[in-house]
């Protein structure tokens, strides 16, 4: 509790010292001249779904508020950052003309309804393209390829592989690429899924398992900032995250694989990984992946 | 579908046991409310406000997550299952004065005209007659119990909804998957409802 308050306070002292947008100048030009730079699609068939999104003037995305680098809202300004986000908002300039969206909060169990439904146009949150899903929504991409890290407590033994985990408890954020990839290397292990990251390290270190599976890039950035926990290895899967679109629309499919080709040619895409992950994963930007490359894209 | 059933089993187990500790502890918190001792009433009214005042969900993870800040730390299911008991305790014990309170006033006088103690005239004129009048609203407890079991799903207890969860993480078939999930409870709760509605007609 001590530590809570303490951290707490710590936190209202710098949001007060920074003092809001003003105090941090470089990174929103940053955003915006990548927004000055991003291309606009030109004439757009009549009819179309990208068509009805600029007629619309926003376009719906559907995605996550609470993950770390990839799309997280600051509670101070209600602005959403990360990877995702600037990424689907350069998706909007790319339809509209301007970087207008809308996030639609979007879990695990809703986003193939909210796709048939047209509650939302794209999806945007580490969506892993499987082919069983790919019988249900459309893949962009991939536009991003992850893996899945092990996490412990300073000092863990007997943690050192994969396979290691098989027989213990391992945390997983609930509904996430990770429960999967835990149930693939390791079909004996108790799997403790919590809903987000936070509670998640929580757990770990009051000791409710013995390892934590979640995304490299998160788990580098929990790491940085907690000297409790430590990676074990190399992330040991391959994940790859793709945007979700409608089911069976071909058209609007080849469009936003054509922007992707277009923003990875012209080094935008890179210049948005430096911005987020990169913050946190060390080295230059990795080689996007092929589009069209990921079983069910 | 092992998944499904394990998930189904761990809510049954959850329920049955939350709702009889809630009964066993709500008749000692009801006690303590009606109750001529002025303390004892003050902690049963603070008991039941400190509990329904604040959500179900807040306490778990104030459990989950606290209690281990203090050295103290039970398995998750244990953790849920004290939880849910000590939450809807609040409810059973409200639902109980009401049977009380629905005595009519000069039965406890008749009683104590009679001679007959604080226990013997709860025992033998209160209670038979607040019994009946509080089968309804505790079987509406147990199947609200019932429902609530699913909010352990957030704090990491792999029940039904978690289940389906995990489940439809593999299959990306979510309304079927709910659905079949959302029939479960229905079944519950219409079983709940059946032997309720049986218990009625026995002594209401």
């Amino acid at each position: 509790m001590g530590k809570l308050l303490t951290s707490l306070s710590l936190a209202l002292l710098l949001t007060g010292c920074a003092g809001g947008e003003s105090a941090v100048p470089g990174s929103t030009t940053t955003a915006d001249q990548l927004m000055a730079k991003a291309p606009v699609a030109g004439e757009l068939p009549a009819g179309s779904t990208m068509d009805k999104i600029r007629k619309r003037g926003e376009l719906l995305v559907g995605g996550s508020l609470d993950a770390p680098l990839l799309s997280q809202q600051n509670p101070a300004t209600g602005e959403v950052t990360g990877f995702d986000a600037e990424l689907s908002r350069l998706l909007a300039k790319y339809i509209i003309g301007e970087p207008r969206t809308k996030l639609v909060t979007a879990t695990s169990e809703t986003r193939e309804p909210l796709l048939a439904n047209g509650t939302v146009d794209v999806i945007f949150q580490t969506y892993t393209i499987t082919p069983k899903r790919a019988e249900r929504v459309a893949f962009a991409g991939p536009y991003y390829e992850s893996g899945q890290s092990i996490a412990v407590r300073k000092g863990t033994s007997g943690v050192t592989k994969p396979a290691d985990l098989d027989g213990k408890t391992v945390i997983a954020g609930a509904n996430t690429p990770a429960v999967t990839a835990i149930q693939q290397v390791a079909p004996k292990a108790k799997i403790l899924e919590l809903g987000s990251d936070p509670e998640c390290l929580t757990a770990l270190k009051q000791g409710r398992a013995d390892a934590y599976v979640q995304d490299q890039s998160i788990l580098i950035a929990d790491a940085s900032l907690d000297r409790d926990i430590q990676l074990v290895g190399d992330p040991f899967t391959t994940d790859p995250y793709g945007i979700g679109l409608k089911h069976g629309d071909a058209e609007f499919k080849t469009f936003v694989n054509d922007w992707l080709r277009e923003i990875q040619r012209s080094g935008l895409w890179h210049e948005v990984w430096r911005g987020s992950i990169g913050t946190v994963v060390k080295g230059e930007a990795p080689v996007p992946p092929a589009i069209g490359s990921a079983q069910g894209s | 579908m092992s998944l499904l059933v394990e998930g189904l089993l761990t809510t049954l187990a959850l329920t049955g046991l939350s709702f009889v500790s809630a009964c066993l502890l709500g008749i000692v918190v009801v006690v303590l409310r009606i109750s001529t001792v002025p303390v004892l009433r003050g902690i049963g009214t603070a008991y039941v406000e400190t509990f329904q005042n604040v959500p179900l969900l807040v306490w778990l993870v104030l459990f989950v997550f606290g209690l281990p800040e203090i050295g103290i730390s039970f398995p998750l299911f244990w953790t849920a299952a004290v939880v849910i008991s000590l939450y809807e305790a609040a409810y059973v014990a409200e639902a109980l004065r009401s049977g009380v309170n629905a005595v009519a006033h000069g039965q406890g006088e008749a009683a104590r005209a009679l001679g007959l103690t604080f226990a013997q005239s709860l025992r033998h004129v209160v209670v038979p007659q607040a019994a009946r009048k509080v089968v309804q609203p505790l079987g509406n407890i147990f199947i609200a119990l019932t429902m609530a079991t699913s909010l352990a799903g957030a704090v990491g207890v792999v029940e039904l909804t978690r289940a389906a969860n995990r489940i439809n993480l593999a299959e990306a078939q979510p309304l079927l998957i709910f659905t079949g999930a959302g029939l479960c409870y229905l079944v519950l709760a219409a079983g709940i409802g059946a032997v309720v509605f049986r218990l009625e007609r026995r002594f209401a």
